[in-house]
């Protein structure tokens, strides 16, 4: 800005001999267009030639405007305004692009400044821009010039910004330096891991080793253990199956039973509310109604209404309550034939319907498993039935073993990922991460923890609200005032954390919030703003994102020691 | 089934929420009377005027109707009064003399009054009730019938029949209207309710007997269903009826009149439709309703009731127009039909013609009907609002656009849209709020966490001359230690319940209570509520919005309050619900007289918006049609329903651009501005589960197109402004449909879908519908029309073809006017005040055009002292001369103003269809007085354009500086 300044000052400097001269709200950089004495060319319409004296009449005769750089003659054109074959004098084909940016503001002792035309003679000091009032010359409205209060104001400010920003800057080096530390941990860890990966080779190489020692040793016993008893173990491990298949089917009723009472429950209930969602008066603002109806809408979003049952489950279930032998499985059949015993269990699916069979086998897994673990079934032995003690042992080091590598090697990846990763400019971001601010906003609290997620919090209590989780890292450009204290976005480029796949909302999409950083001493959430249904927008201030002013003017030496 | 509900609830009206004719007794009764006396060639009805007491004095008629009780000897005494007004407007009065004198049992005990309601007129009514002097019974009038003649020049007769009775009015020898012409007329008298035995039976049934004739039978029949005279339920909610049944109607018919209009406001077509057939045949089977109610996500063309009601009606047929008002406050219903009259079949190649006729139902009170003979449409408009008053004429900045949302949640969000419209360079005058900034839905409270500095917003705004406007509803939160519901009860200021307690029922805020404004003790408590030192945190630059004024009641029958509800004075709910909302914008609108006496610059008009309205609202500020949708269909139907609030008086109408509900995709965001901005109340507003959508949000192109349409909307505002107060004076449209520009042109009669503005020639076609690159255009006459922006030149009469694209706005100028505008584009309506002028003169046919310009500060009521300037411009083509010449009446205030208008100069003239004969031209000459004398001639530049292809030859003088305010002469010859 600084350097802005000084251009403009020097030519000033430059143009101040032909000041006196130039016609009003003509900036220098257009001094040399408004230099002749009986005639005015149009600036980007030279054909049009009109006498000098109709410059500044507030009548506007150039097709681009120029002929009117202090008043407001010319301010309808524009792209944003209707236009009409005589809104200026020349004919429709010609260019009729405003060729000046707008009213020059001297602006004496603070910097000169363009308003718009729109605002010339329209009975309001347009102080932020023209702080010398000169723009208000007609006198619909006295404007004092305010330039040296403003101005001091805005250099206090500044030195204010100025200082702020170093503090900003050293902040950023600390982050960077934080960011260095952690990526050399990173960096150490893989290495770490590296060692640690060998090592678990070896190890897992051993153990194998060791297992199948152990199973060679161990191998004659198990077979004679089994040998002798085979024809009695079948007849009692049917008997056994043929309880166990009653039992399980009393129990499978049951908690059929148990699901259906409770669909029909459900059913009812979403009826009711589905009738309550469709019947109640939106206009009435009865906060219990109108959360009741938000958390069915919620419910919908994620679940749907009506569950339906997936109806060849329904009917294999069904299939599976009837009697073993309408399934084709007669235990009499089998209480003498030779079979391994373990397999007589699942085998018994080879006579289900082809469809049932995958089913009810991760079925009867599952429902085994829920027994086990309710202590209704015992569990036996993994892997083979009569397995020795021994090889179980060393069976389970080497899954330890194995898993610690995998483990580890998964590490690695991640880490070796991490260091791939996109943290921004000198990775300065990744000392960020997992740092969480918030600010109030309405009745809400908003969170937004770095590179992880954001929330909104209700102050009254309740649930928080993911408003997004971490995605990636972009640069948008936006265009905002920045307000006095620096505290805001301004225009430009910006760093921007796109944060996806939050909380969905009901007949809308998931939440998801882009946070917009523009440097600032401190981690601080500026605004918090709903842009369309549940997207959100963060106007975040960061040191992470500052950047040393190139426009630093003078203050070059100040800015090498950062 | 989950599709399904998720669809539904978004875009259909719950009909199960509002009543039919068939579960609204008295309409049941009164259409069920109307099939017995229709399906009858011997029905006659049982009215008949008795001779003997007839009066006429002062041009006043009055006497007694008898109605006679089938088959007994009862007569039920109905006093009749005919007024004719000195506007020639004539009044027929039907009140009942049991209940008059208060000679009647009220039921369950209730404490409420024994008259029908009265009162009407005292809210409606304002003025052109003079009677006429001229008006006399003519002596040549037919046996059984008095006729009197009256108004202008004695051309209208009014014939009354006395047996039965019917009322015949002709203008010139013709007849116009025609009263009980079919017989539906129908007094209920009032009747004791007898304890039924086995059968039950209708009293005045007993004794009868054996020589009852066909019509008896048919009568008694008609009104023998009991089942709604004493108690109703609807909706879970009952209705005790204390004074039984009590309704009044009527048949109105006008015959060889095909087209009618009126009866705002629905969503029907502009030209009424039939009410008693099937959709196919493109007639309504439901009657048009009147019972102001909160319709939520009401549906388009439709014959239901909406926010709000004007009972006046136009019939229309080439060249002639004539309008009843039916002034009654009570739910309302009108059965419109249509009969083809066969010509006379011996004279071969006459046509047969069409004949409206309309049956009008009240639930209770007088039957009060004006009569308008016309003939042009704005004799008849300018007939009914001489008697409810005209277009309040706004502030300057209330027909300027409008942003609205619900909501701007907190006053940074307020600055930061404000600041956004200027970055963005697109001008607005108003920001709105709605309900979400108060605290708790306590009105005259703001919710200290969101709105901590309202003052300082309300300041930042006023910095570019822009307005807050905040909502103030009726209903107020029961709750302790809230002072305005505190003072409400202890003041006995509320609506009462049947019982007569404490009415207490749900809305915005849960449990409330109704501000009574029929009471003149709790208007005179509102009038305190909005001072600014009661209402902390309200600056100059606030206005209200009244919303809910129906009242919206959210747990009441049909959403809105028991009929059997008591206001002020003893009068039913029933009685006066239609009246309802416009008693609280008018005990608004003197709150913020009252406020604004403390201070400096006192004297400013208030600025009220309006949901629910009545006949006579228009006085008091602007209305809009409520809750629409973001649909191309609720877009095109806001065309005829602000067209139609033109015609009814009320034409400060819009609809929400942009519509309320739903999310408008870009196209039809921008067409709707394009739309919106010939509304003549510009508003975008939005529904809080919406996604933001202020114009700079759209991108591009939509955001320039926009802009562009709503600086149109900005430069034409001096011919806005011209047309309000146009409007303010006579009552006219300030947007016009075809039948009222050219009332003898047959084919423009049904067209509701383009519009003029004002007087001004502009004639605006808006795009309603989705990827519409042509537009046809109907013109009404023979004249040129030449487009807006490029000057292409079309010829009337018919149907031309308009190219539109979406950046394009189909607007024509007809020739023969002169258009003023201020072409500089500002920020607000606020900065043009002191913005020079450009007249834009269309020459057509004849080569004359003229044009009228009116001005004022825009604030106060100084217009009423003389502060304004009225211009007519006229160009005549034999002489080629352009001159500006006074309209005003001056008064005290009138120097000074024009002393602040001196600098305001007009800067550019611009001819459409400039006479070839300028060719080669490159001056003219102005004369202009200055100080009660002219100044020496003086010679300014003009610039011609010859015309090309298709497009019209123009000139532009350029800067002919003369002053807006004074008499000017330019010569082109």
């Amino acid at each position: 800005m600084k350097r802005v300044v000084a251009a403009l000052v020097a030519l000033e400097y430059a143009a101040q001999a032909t000041a006196a001269s130039r016609p009003r709200g003509v900036g220098p950089e257009f001094a040399k267009f408004y230099e002749g004495s009986n005639t005015f060319t149009c600036i980007s319409n030279p054909k049009v030639n009109i006498p000098f004296s109709r410059v500044n009449d507030d009548y506007c005769d150039c097709p681009d405007g120029s002929d009117e750089p202090g008043t407001a003659a010319c301010a309808h054109l524009s792209p944003l305004s209707p236009h009409t074959p005589a809104d200026s004098a020349a004919s429709s084909s010609v260019n009729t692009t405003a060729a000046l940016p707008g009213f020059y503001c001297k602006n004496k002792g603070h910097i000169p400044s363009y308003v718009p035309f729109t605002n010339v003679n329209d009975g309001i000091c347009d102080y932020e821009l023209c702080c010398d009032g000169s723009e208000e010359w007609e006198g619909i409205v006295k404007c004092k010039d305010r330039c040296d209060e403003i101005g001091k104001e805005w250099r206090k400010h500044d030195e204010a910004r100025q200082k702020a920003a170093g503090n900003a800057l050293r902040k950023r080096n600390e982050l960077v330096k934080e960011a260095a530390r952690l990526r050399q941990q990173v960096k150490d860890r893989i290495q770490t891991l590296g060692t640690e990966i060998q090592g678990s080779e070896l190890k897992v190489k051993d153990l194998e080793k060791e297992l199948s020692e152990t199973q060679r040793k161990e191998a004659g016993k198990v077979v004679s253990s089994s040998g002798g008893s085979k024809g009695g173990k079948l007849g009692q491990l049917v008997e056994i199956g043929r309880r166990r298949t009653d039992e399980l089917r009393t129990q499978l009723t049951s908690v059929r039973g148990d699901l259906l009472a409770s669909r029909s429950r459900l059913e009812k209930l979403e009826e009711v509310l589905s009738k309550f969602h469709e019947e109640y008066n939106p206009n009435f603002n009865d906060e219990g109604v109108k959360r009741a109806v938000k958390a069915w809408e919620d419910y919908i979003a994620s679940y749907g209404v009506g569950s339906t049952p997936n109806s060849a489950n329904e009917r294999d279930l069904e299939e599976i309550l009837k009697e073993d032998k309408e399934n084709g499985l007669d235990w009499d059949n089998y209480s003498e034939e030779e079979e391994d015993e373990t397999a007589v269990l699942y085998s018994f699916t080879n006579y289900l319907p082809p469809t049932l069979r995958d089913w009810v086998d991760s079925k009867l897994r599952d429902l085994r498993q829920t027994l086990i673990d309710n202590g209704i079934l015992a569990s036996s032995p993994s892997g083979s039935a009569n397995e020795s003690k021994k090889v179980t042992d060393a069976r389970n080091r080497l899954d330890t073993a194995k898993k610690d590598l995998e483990d580890h090697r998964n590490n690695l990846k991640d880490s070796t990922e991490d260091l791939g990763k996109d943290f921004g400019p000198d990775d300065v971001f990744r000392a960020l991460k997992g740092v969480c601010v918030e600010t109030d906003s309405g009745e809400y609290t908003y969170e937004l923890c770095f590179l992880e997620k954001t929330n909104q919090k209700p102050k009254k209590g309740g649930g928080h609200t993911n408003m997004g989780t971490f995605t990636r890292i972009e640069k948008i450009v936006v265009d905002e005032e920045l307000p006095s204290n620096g505290k805001g976005l301004g225009s430009g480029e910006r760093y921007a954390m796109k944060h996806e796949n939050g909380q969905h909302c009901w007949n809308g999409p998931n939440r998801s919030t882009t946070v917009i950083l523009a440097c600032s001493e401190e981690n601080e959430i500026w605004k918090i703003f709903e842009e369309e249904k549940c997207v959100y927008r963060m106007e975040v201030g960061t040191p992470a994102v500052c950047e040393r002013r190139k426009s630093n003017g003078g203050d070059s030496k100040g800015k090498d020691e950062l | 089934m989950l599709h399904h509900l998720i669809n539904d609830c978004l875009v259909t009206v719950k009909h199960e929420n509002f009543k039919t004719c068939d579960q609204s007794g008295f309409c049941k009764r009164n259409r069920l009377y109307a099939d017995t006396a229709l399906k009858s060639s011997k029905w006659e009805s049982p009215y008949h005027l008795e001779r003997s007491t007839i009066k006429f004095n002062d041009g006043i008629l009055t006497g007694i109707v008898n109605k006679n009780i089938i088959n007994t000897d009862q007569k039920i005494r109905l006093p009749l009064k005919v007024a004719f007004y000195e506007s020639g407007v004539a009044r027929v009065t039907v009140d009942e003399e049991q209940r008059q004198k208060g000679q009647i049992e009220l039921r369950h005990d209730a404490k409420i009054r024994k008259e029908r309601y009265n009162e009407a007129e005292q809210w409606a009514i304002v003025g052109g009730t003079t009677v006429s002097t001229g008006a006399a019974i003519d002596k040549d009038s037919e046996k059984g019938t008095t006729k009197i003649k009256y108004g202008p020049e004695s051309r209208f007769d009014a014939i009354i029949r006395h047996s039965p009775l019917g009322i015949e009015f002709k203008r010139d020898g013709v007849t116009q209207v025609k009263f009980n012409e079919r017989g539906l007329l129908n007094v209920e008298h009032w009747r004791k309710k007898i304890k039924k035995k086995e059968e039950p039976k209708a009293e005045g049934e007993e004794g009868q007997t054996g020589d009852a004739a066909v019509v008896a039978e048919s009568d008694k029949e008609a009104a023998e269903d009991e089942s709604t005279w004493w108690e109703e339920s609807f909706g879970g909610n009952t209705d005790t009826k204390p004074r039984g049944p009590e309704a009044v109607a009527l048949d109105i018919s006008f015959p060889g009149y095909e087209y009618t209009y009126g009866l705002a406001e629905h969503t029907s077509p502009l030209a009424l439709k039939e009410t008693r057939g099937q959709k196919e045949a493109n007639k309504y089977d439901d009657p048009y309703r009147m019972y102001n109610a909160d319709v939520f996500e009401y549906e388009i063309d439709s014959p239901m009731t909406l926010y709000g009601n004007i009972p006046f009606l136009q019939a229309h047929k080439k060249d002639s127009t004539v309008g009843v008002f039916w002034l009654n406050g009570a739910e309302t219903w009108i059965d419109v039909t249509k009969s083809k009259t066969s010509a006379n079949p011996l004279s071969l190649g006459i046509t047969g013609e069409t004949t409206t006729n309309t049956h009008w139902i009240s639930e209770s009170g007088l039957l009060d009907v004006f009569v308008f003979l016309g003939p042009t449409p704005q004799d008849v408009i300018g007939a009914y609002t001489e008697l409810t008053g005209t277009q309040q004429l706004p502030q300057h900045f209330s027909i300027a656009s409008h942003q609205c949302r619900w909501n701007y949640v907190t006053d940074e969000d307020v600055k930061d849209v404000d600041r956004k419209f200027d970055k963005n360079r697109i001008p607005y005058d108003v920001i709105w709020l709605d309900i979400e900034y108060t605290d708790g839905k306590k009105y005259f409270t703001w919710d200290s966490m969101t709105f901590p500095d309202p003052l300082g917003m309300q300041k930042q705004l006023d910095e570019h001359e822009r307005k807050l406007v905040y909502i103030i509803d009726p209903h107020i939160k029961n709750e302790g230690g809230y002072n305005v519901v505190d003072e409400l009860k202890s003041k006995d200021h509320a609506v009462k319940n049947k019982d007569g307690n404490i009415y207490e029922g749900w809305c915005w805020p849960g449990s409330s209570h109704w501000v009574d404004c029929f009471s003149p003790a709790a208007r005179k408590w509102w009038t305190s509520l909005f001072k600014y030192s009661k209402f902390i945190g309200t600056a100059k630059n606030s206005w209200l919005w009244n919303d809910m004024n129906e009242p919206s009641v959210f747990n009441g029958p049909e959403t809105t309050m028991p009929k059997d509800n008591i206001h002020h004075g003893g009068w039913e709910h029933r009685d006066i619900h239609n009246i309802n909302g416009m008693t609280f914008i008018n005990a608004t609108y003197d709150a913020l007289l009252a406020r604004d006496k403390e201070e400096e610059k006192h004297n400013v008009r208030p600025f009220i918006l309006t949901r629910s309205f009545f006949a006579g609202s228009q006085r008091l500020g602007a209305m809009w049609t409520g809750d629409n949708q973001a649909e191309w269909s609720h877009l095109e139907a806001s065309i005829p329903m602000v067209l139609s609030m033109g015609i009814s008086g009320f034409p400060f109408a819009g609809a929400d651009i942009g519509g309320f509900f739903g999310n408008p995709d870009k196209e039809l965001l921008t067409r709707w501005y394009q739309a919106g901005i010939w509304y003549p109340f510009m508003r975008a507003h939005a529904h809080i589960d919406t996604r933001r959508r202020e114009p700079y949000l759209a991108g591009e192109p939509y955001t320039e197109i926009i802009a562009q349409a709503i600086r149109l909307r900005y430069s034409l505002l001096p011919a806005w402004y011209t047309a309000f107060h146009e409007s303010h004076v006579t009552g006219a449209p300030i947007v016009r449909p075809n039948y009222y520009m050219f009332p003898g042109d047959e084919k423009g009669f049904g067209i509701d879908d383009q519009l003029y503005l004002g007087s001004s020639g502009l004639l605006a076609k808006p795009v309603t519908k989705a990827d519409q690159p042509g537009t046809p255009v109907y013109l009404g006459d023979k004249e040129k029309y030449y487009d807006y922006f490029d000057f292409w030149t079309y010829q009337g009469p018919g149907d031309v073809a308009l190219s539109s694209p979406l950046e394009t706005i189909p607007l024509l100028m007809r020739g023969g006017h002169i258009i003023p505008r201020r072409d500089r584009p500002r920020r607000s309506s606020g900065l043009m005040k002191y913005d020079p002028l450009t007249l834009v003169v269309v020459l057509g046919e004849s080569g004359d055009a003229e044009g009228t310009l009116y001005l004022d500060d825009g604030e106060t009521f100084d217009y009423q002292e003389g502060a304004y300037l009225h211009r007519q411009f006229k160009h005549l083509g034999s002489t080629s001369t352009l001159m500006s010449e006074d309209l005003a009446t001056p008064g005290k205030k009138t120097k000074e103003y024009l002393k602040t208008m001196e600098k305001v100069r007009v800067e550019k003239i611009i001819v459409v269809g400039a006479p070839a004969a300028w060719k080669g031209k490159t001056e003219v000459e102005v004369s202009e007085e200055q100080g009660g004398k002219s100044a020496a001639a003086r010679k300014v530049p003009l610039d011609f354009h010859d015309k090309e292809e298709g497009k019209a030859a123009w000139a532009v003088v350029r800067d002919p500086a003369v002053q807006v305010g004074s008499g000017w002469k330019i010569s082109f010859a």
